[in-house]
């Protein structure tokens, strides 16, 4: 049954491979402008509760902060690597 | 000779200065510590901190009361210190005093030193406080290190850090075995359907996102995309597979996911051949999820209805499906009774629909592709990846059944008839845009022109108005004669 199905397209097309490596195209990355990426809200927390700390001194908005930043980094993906918030919020 | 020495005396003076302020500080601040141990020497300074400290307070509550002069929460209280020398002495007297600040100014030889401090905090205690509350509700946990005190005390001093330290070590932990776990579906997923002699391999010429051969299938994108790509085969031009995981590895979105349950889906997109796909306009999913892309995807908004009843005389889709499409006839030709009995039908359904989200081709797709096929599944886990084999068969089905496709003349009519009237509002829109920018330009210019006039001396203004006049007059001449006759 599976295997029917899966060859299915072979089986429509009368037996013929419908593969076509002429027609192969390489895979072309699509842009991405920096506008455009998902909202790193981590980052943005980790700056907002750094800031919090350094303004308020107080150390548990700063722990928070170097949390979310941990969890911006675990989140970034290959392109964006901006430290700048890590740094922001180790200050 | 006076004024050399008054000179070399300066610096020590300044820098004793600087130390008395230090030691006030510390003392201060180790008095907000260990006001517990002494407390029959210093109920009037207690009484002034527990504002500040309210577990010293609470300690505080069963003693006197504090008498009513001490509002003086004069700094220089604590007879702790031994570092501070000079102090003590006035210290014992200011909390007693009315007027510390005399005796201060008396007995120490710093004359006006100590004055900034103890006149305002005479005069009025409430500022005192504000200004003090900062340095002692910093100082106990730097100061707690130094006065060697127990675990159990330490512990709960530094709770906050080892609660966040501990925190962090758990998240750098659960990154790297939330990333293999990742990383272990998305390659039992490419070994199953991407390897040599699979389904993918059987289909499509090129697969993975490089050109070689050795290059490796899947393409990562942070720690919870990955992309599979292929291309060569007939009737389209490429295909790209993107797995989106839950979020394993980050702790943070895992407690979220705790809250709002996600699933692991992996999300098909064909980009079609521009002459190999006819007019198709097709969405199913559940029917909660149906109504939603009809209401969100702009070509199933514009082209496409729910179809309320199942083609006559017909095996038709699952009761918890439901079917957008242009028309019955495109729906009845796409949903063909192989897919229902794969996949869609109501008895294939009960054991592969949990693995279905939806299925979406279209002909008019907003975005940099019009013709594409899109289908949705869930992700099983790893070791169960084969029960997916169904639904996956039906990417390369739906690309051969759709390529294949053509409408019937009647059907084709109709289908024409709504996109030459799409195209032609798309066209309009156009044509308004380009004509709002030429107007703004027109406007532009004409800025342009008045600045240029304004600018002209009166005398060229007033040569030109003539100018202008008699050419109205010249031109008017004729036309009321050509009116009379």
């Amino acid at each position: 049954m599976k295997e029917g199905s899966s060859s299915g397209g072979g089986a429509f097309a009368g037996g013929s491979d419908p593969r076509q490596p002429s027609t192969a195209k390489p895979y072309a990355p699509p842009k991405l402008s920096p506008q455009d990426l998902p909202i790193d809200y981590a980052g943005f927390l980790a700056v907002v509760f750094g800031v919090v700390g350094v303004m308020l001194r107080y150390k548990v908005c700063s722990w928070i902060a170097i949390i979310f930043c941990a969890q911006s980094l675990a989140n970034m993906k290959n392109f964006e690597n901006d430290l700048k918030q890590l740094s922001m919020a180790f200050m | 000779m006076a004024a050399p020495s008054w000179i070399r005396l300066r610096p020590p003076r300044a820098t004793l200065l600087i130390l008395l302020l230090l030691a006030l500080n510390i003392s201060l601040s180790f008095a907000a510590n260990f006001e517990g141990f002494d407390s029959d020497d210093l109920p009037s300074a207690a009484g002034g901190l527990d504002a500040d400290d309210d577990e010293e307070g609470l300690d505080r509550v069963d003693l006197p009361p504090p008498p009513p002069i001490s509002l003086s929460t004069s700094a220089p209280s604590p007879p702790v210190t031994t570092t501070s020398a000079p102090n003590p002495n006035p210290a014992t007297p200011a909390t007693r005093d009315p007027t510390p600040a005399l005796d201060l100014w008396d007995e120490d030889e710093f004359e006006g030193i100590p004055v900034p401090e103890a006149i305002p905090s005479d005069d009025s205690a409430a500022p005192a406080e504000a200004d003090t509350s900062d340095p002692s509700a910093e100082a106990p946990a730097e100061a707690a290190p130094a006065a060697k005190r127990s675990p159990a005390e330490l512990l709960r001093a530094f709770s906050v850090e080892i609660a966040c330290v501990s925190f962090l070590i758990c998240f750098v932990l659960n990154y790297f075995t939330g990333k293999r776990q990742n990383e272990n579906i998305a390659l039992a997923w490419a070994t199953k359907f991407a390897t040599r002699d699979s389904i993918f391999d059987k289909n499509f010429s090129l697969l993975g996102t490089g050109d070689g051969k050795d290059t490796p299938l899947l393409l990562k994108e942070g720690q919870d995309v990955f992309k599979f790509y292929a291309s060569g085969r007939r009737f389209c031009q490429g295909m790209l597979a993107t797995m989106e995981m839950r979020a394993r590895h980050d702790l943070l979105s895992k407690f979220v996911e705790l809250v709002f349950p996600r699933k692991d889906t992996i999300t098909f997109e064909v980009v079609m051949n521009e002459e190999a796909m006819d007019h198709v306009i097709l969405a199913v999913a559940r029917k909660k999820a149906a109504k939603t892309m009809q209401k969100e995807e702009r070509d199933l908004q514009r082209f496409a209805n729910v179809l309320t009843s199942a083609p006559a005389g017909r095996k038709w889709v699952s009761d918890e499906l439901a079917v957008v499409a242009e028309s019955k006839e495109v729906a009845g030709d796409m949903i063909t009774e192989a897919v229902l009995d794969q996949v869609l039908g109501e008895k294939a359904f009960e054991n592969f629909g949990k693995w279905f989200i939806s299925l979406h081709l279209s002909d008019q797709l907003a975005g940099s592709y019009k013709k594409v096929l899109t289908f949705k599944f869930v992700l099983p886990d790893a070791s169960n990846m084969s029960e997916m084999t169904r639904l996956v068969a039906l990417v390369p089905y739906y690309i051969d059944l759709v390529g294949r496709y053509k409408l019937s003349s009647h059907a084709r009519s109709k289908t024409d008839g709504a996109r030459t009237k799409a195209a032609q509002e798309a066209f309009k829109e156009m044509q308004s845009a380009r004509q709002e920018a030429l107007q703004r330009k027109k406007a532009e210019k004409k800025k342009l022109m008045e600045e240029a006039d304004a600018k002209l001396s009166a005398e060229a203004l007033r040569k030109k108005e003539e100018k202008e006049r008699a050419r109205q007059m010249k031109k008017s001449g004729p036309k009321v004669k050509m009116l009379r006759s």
